[in-house]
């Protein structure tokens, strides 16, 4: 028996977390430690290669379009095209993806036409209908709330015992909702084949990640849920397809959820309509085009020689002429009319509707 | 407004090809992003923005050969213009005009149910015309029906069309300006020898009394608020047709000798009893007849049409008791009636211009 | 043929479904282990696993969530909010997502899903447990609201939400899940969503109502044949989408019309059927619809909740009115 108080030092510690960082490619491409083994192919690395510059291709286009008055409010990926190419480069075709909007590289991956995107952004629900896996989610607006969608998705791949997984994308700012946590705290009670993938681009709108959170990774925001978490250099795509091989392996093999935090940074500005000059500074996104996926990825396949000018050249030219093929089918297509509004209300019109359908239908075609 | 052109990329660099641009007009860039990617006879070369800024306008398209120091882009000096959303479109508009709310008008409304409204329009009955009995002063569907049935029993309404229509107005407007006042007397015309033209002798009677008292021979014009006394007197004559009342005008009857006169009455009857009378002719009484004593009765109140401002009334000339210098006797008596506008005409005016009147007639 | 209380005809329901379809799954907080605080899923995780009655956290947002999931893959949950005050969370859900997944995707993808709660006041339970939000959920395009009023319409209504290809909220009158009793062949037969059903032929005026108001509107119109009125009775049963014809006929007959609910006045589902009527009937109409209803203020704590509520009284004395009017 001793006289001295005790601290809080002497008290038994009971839980401690570690959350690891994944990275292969340096910012200046440069290798760190060892590849993983895929990265030995490079006609996968050029896949990805290939993908991502597609899809900033059509991003900008799609910014082009929408300042002449030919595509509404829409959403680049500038900078982050590494997270959704990464993570959708690792699923399987019966996986489900449940993305954000600013996903739409991960939808073009998947086999979603450029035409059917550029209708859903063009303000037409066809734009849904789209090529990809007819089971995957098309985008969700209210953030995060997609997180509980995709605890659903897999729990009934768990009750029917199928070895599928839920993919779940979302920001930075959507882990600060309710539905993202109370949707990660279930799949954690449950060990559901879902691997929840935060893009963490730092920005929500103008609010950056340090007033967005207090917690130093998003990644050890999986740990309370009761499963792990791991960050990941989002620029860096062979980490970001690494991370994700592996959490959604372990999910399709039982062994439950996983968390990935892909940080890169926004580029562009949240929307078109957004004018992210008023709140951030120049120098600041400056300092991290340098950092930029598409560029580290190329410098690393230069390196190994298995990129060069003709190849560059020859897939600029690919990549326009594919989004302008895209572009043109999408221009040609009409407006629906307008009774249409009606249609998939629900399985069967009930008769309450039909009138206004009607008084809809008599007015346009009168 | 910044313009960056083509800078030397290569030893010797006269010129470069556009492979294609990272950026479009309007996008907002930092200094380091990549720009477009040029072809060099050596390399694929990014070109990196020196500044950040608002790209104003692109030069050249892919495929453009491009000399070093040429314009590639131009950059924005100006202030942004903040599009104050993050989604779609918020359209700015022209300053709307002053939308002050106004009071209702409060119209007496009908209280009516709709189906029995419903059920007045199908039997044809006016509202308006209908007695409520229903709580709180509410038509009840049996109003309506009673309303129906006695406007059936009443034989079909008939709109009022042409003289009668006429009329109608006319004597509205008339009431609505004319505070009409009215003094009563009467002419014994027995010493008359037979055969007297009654029409005539009320014709000069007229005449004469308007020479007497000239007030009664007059034109007002209430909203000006003037009295215009008329020398010449233009006396109407009031005609009953079998279409209603037409009061053509006896032009100058106080200087016309009485042939004259009774052949312009002649002709004039006969105009209106065929319709065929001129409009001019029914303008511009100064005074006006109603000889209704050939129908039938004895004074009258009548209805002095403005902007007239008198309105002689003749009875039925009849036999009647009078006393005569202090004797029961019978005579044939002429009932006169005289109407003016008391706004304009005086009482004593009136008077006078009555037992002119009389006066002339008991000649 | 077995009698049973609402509550139990829910049991039942449930219990038959599941059996019927392995898609179908309930999830919500306590209706595993406790088979729910009113007992509603009450032996059913013990008969078909933990999997299938699934015990969630305490999550609102994800109930409804969840439900969206897997309806999206083609299971049929029936999700439970343990009290109507609590469906708030879920609003997003419901309004944002399981509403819209159908016509968003333009078909690809719905939402066969069922919401299920205890709806209404008068169980003198503390705050927030009384709620009557109906018009709310009514006025969401691509939704159902359903409200059974008697336990063979529980039954029936039941299995039909849950066979709907489209999202149900189904709302389960508190009050009355144990004070009525009626009679409920477990035979799988569902009873037709989207229809009225006349509870009572009548000839001079026509009451509406759904839910636990349904028995007090029963009650009135007994009491109304006694002073020689008779009254013609129609549960609603579907608010969303509801049955227009049936009302729209009711009052062409009788002329005149009470809607009866506890939810607040303003704004509250009777003011939908009221401008129906005004719009479609107003020929046949000898007085204007009334309706009977909770007041516009929060719905007090017990010691004064059954001067909020529509009484018997209160019907009685409207339906005398539009008959006496004029």
């Amino acid at each position: 028996m001793t006289d001295q108080p005790q601290t809080d030092e002497d008290l038994p510690v009971i839980a401690r977390f570690e959350v690891r960082r994944r990275a292969y490619l340096a910012p200046d491409s440069t290798v760190l430690g060892s590849l993983p083994r895929f990265a030995a192919d490079t006609n996968l690395l050029i896949a990805l290669y290939r993908a991502m510059v597609l899809a900033r291709t059509f991003d900008l286009k799609a910014v082009s379009l929408q300042r002449t008055g030919r595509l509404g409010t829409y959403a680049v990926a500038l900078g982050q095209e590494g997270v959704a190419i990464g993570v959708a480069s690792a699923m399987l075709a019966d996986d489900v993806l449940l993305p954000s909007y600013r996903d739409n590289a991960a939808f073009l991956w998947r086999g979603m036409k450029m035409e059917e995107l550029l209708l859903f952004w063009g303000g037409d629900e066809r734009g849904n209908l789209s090529s990809g896996p007819a089971h995957d989610f098309p985008c969700c607006i209210p953030v995060g709330s997609q997180a509980p969608h995709a605890v659903g998705v897999a729990y009934a791949f768990k009750l029917r015992r199928q070895p599928r997984v839920a993919v779940c994308l979302f920001g930075d700012g959507a882990t600060s909702k309710g539905d993202v946590w109370e949707a990660m705290n279930f799949a954690g009670v449950w060990r559901l084949p879902v691997v929840f993938v935060a893009n963490n681009n730092q920005w929500a709108i103008s609010v950056p990640l340090g007033l967005q959170t207090a917690s130093a990774t998003l990644a050890q925001k999986a740990i309370a849920a009761g499963f792990s978490g791991e960050q990941v250099d989002g620029n860096d795509v062979i980490a970001v397809r690494a991370a994700a091989e592996k959490a959604i392996a372990a999910a399709r093999g039982g062994e439950g959820p996983s968390f990935i935090e892909a940080v890169t940074y926004r580029l562009g500005d949240h929307t078109t309509a957004d004018d992210a000059a008023r709140y951030r500074a120049p120098e600041e996104v400056q300092a991290h085009w340098k950092e930029e996926p598409i560029a580290r990825l190329r410098t690393y396949l230069v390196s190994q020689k298995a990129w060069g000018k003709s190849e560059e050249e020859q897939l600029a030219a690919e990549c326009q002429e594919r989004v302008e093929a895209g572009v043109a089918r999408y221009l040609a297509m009409g407006t629906r009319a307008p009774e249409t509004m009606f249609d998939h209300l629900y399985a069967e019109l009930p008769n309450a509707y039909r009138g206004q359908r009607d008084e809809i239908k008599r007015a346009f075609h009168a | 407004m910044r313009q960056f052109m083509l800078p030397d990329l290569a030893e010797g660099l006269e010129e470069a090809e556009i492979v294609v641009w990272h950026v479009n007009a309007g996008d907002h860039v930092v200094a380091d992003q990549p720009l477009l990617s040029v072809e060099t006879d050596k390399a694929v070369v990014e070109v990196p923005s020196p500044w950040s800024g608002r790209i104003a306008r692109l030069f050249g398209v892919k495929g453009d050969l491009v000399k070093v120091g040429a314009p590639l882009v131009e950059f924005d000096e100006g202030p942004e213009q903040d599009a104050g959303t993050v989604v779609g479109q918020i359209d700015r508009g022209e300053p709307s005009p002053a939308d002050t709310p106004v009071p209702l008008s409060q119209a007496r409304p009908l209280l009516v149910l709709p189906s029995v409204r419903a059920l007045a329009r199908k039997l044809d009955v006016d509202l308006n015309l209908v007695q409520a009995t229903g709580s709180g002063g509410t038509i009840t569907r049996m109003d309506v029906e009673r309303a129906a049935k006695s406007l059936t029993d009443a034989g079909p309404a008939e709109p009022l069309k042409g003289m009668r229509r006429a009329m109608a107005q006319r004597m509205a407007t008339a009431h609505a300006e004319v505070v009409p006042t009215t003094v009563t007397d009467e002419a014994d015309v027995d010493d008359w020898p037979n055969g007297e033209d009654l029409t005539m002798r009320l014709v000069s009677a007229i005449a004469a009394a308007c020479a007497s008292e000239p007030a009664l021979n007059a034109w007002y014009n209430s909203a000006a608020g003037q009295r215009r006394l008329v020398k010449r007197i233009d006396l109407g004559m009031a005609v009953d047709t079998g279409d209603g009342l037409i009061v053509p005008v006896l032009r100058n009857v106080g200087e016309r000798d009485r042939k004259d006169l009774r052949a312009g009455l002649d002709r004039m009857r006969a105009d209106a009893m065929a319709r065929s009378i001129p409009p001019e002719e029914l303008r511009g009484a100064t005074i006006t007849l109603s000889n209704f004593g050939m129908i039938g009765g004895r004074f009258a109140s009548l209805v002095v049409v403005p902007p007239q401002v008198a309105i002689v009334g003749a009875g039925r000339a009849a036999p009647r008791v009078v006393p005569r210098r202090g004797q029961i006797a019978v005579r044939r008596i002429l009932p006169l009636s005289l109407t003016f506008d008391h706004r304009v005409v005086t009482g004593g005016e009136a008077a006078r211009f009555l037992v002119a009147l009389k006066s002339d007639l008991e000649r | 043929m077995p009698e049973m209380t609402l509550v139990e005809a829910i049991n039942v329901a449930l219990a038959r479904a599941m059996g019927e379809d392995s898609n179908v799954v309930l999830l919500g907080e306590d209706i595993g282990v406790n088979g729910g605080v009113f007992r509603a899923t009450v032996g059913l995780q013990q008969r078909f696993g933990r999997e299938r009655v699934i015990d969630t956290p305490l999550a609102e947002t994800l109930i409804g969530g969840l439900c969206v999931g897997m309806a999206a893959q083609g299971l049929r949950p029936v999700g439970e909010i343990q009290f109507m005050g609590f469906l708030y969370p879920c609003i997003d859900q419901l309004v944002n997502h399981a509403s819209r997944l159908r016509h968003r995707t333009q078909g690809r993808l719905s939402c066969p899903m069922v919401l299920r709660t205890p709806h209404g006041a008068g169980i003198h339970a503390p705050e927030h447990h009384s709620e009557s939000a109906e018009a709310m959920l009514a006025h969401i395009p691509g939704l159902r609201v359903v409200m059974p009023s008697s336990p063979e319409r529980a039954y029936g209504l039941l299995l039909a939400s849950i066979r709907d290809p489209d999202p149900v909220v189904f709302l389960e009158p508190t009050r009355i899940y144990r004070a009525v009793k009626g009679q409920v062949e477990d035979n799988g037969e569902a009873l037709p969503l989207d229809v009225a059903f006349v509870l009572r032929e009548g000839r001079d005026v026509t009451l509406i109502s759904w839910g636990a108001m349904v028995k007090e509107t029963l009650a009135a119109a007994e009491e109304l044949a006694a002073g020689n009125l008779d009254a013609e009775v129609i549960d609603l049963a579907t608010l969303k989408p509801y049955d227009e014809e049936t009302i729209l006929a009711s009052v062409s007959k009788t002329g005149r019309c009470v809607i009866v609910h506890e939810a607040a006045r303003t704004g509250g589902f009777g003011a939908e059927i009221a401008a129906l009527i005004a719009e479609r009937a107003l020929l046949s109409l000898l007085a204007p619809p009334l309706r009977v209803t909770g007041y516009d203020t929060i719905i007090p704590l017990p010691r004064l909740e059954q001067h909020y509520m529509p009484s018997i009284g209160r019907i009685v004395a409207a339906a005398r009115k539009v008959c006496q009017f004029n």
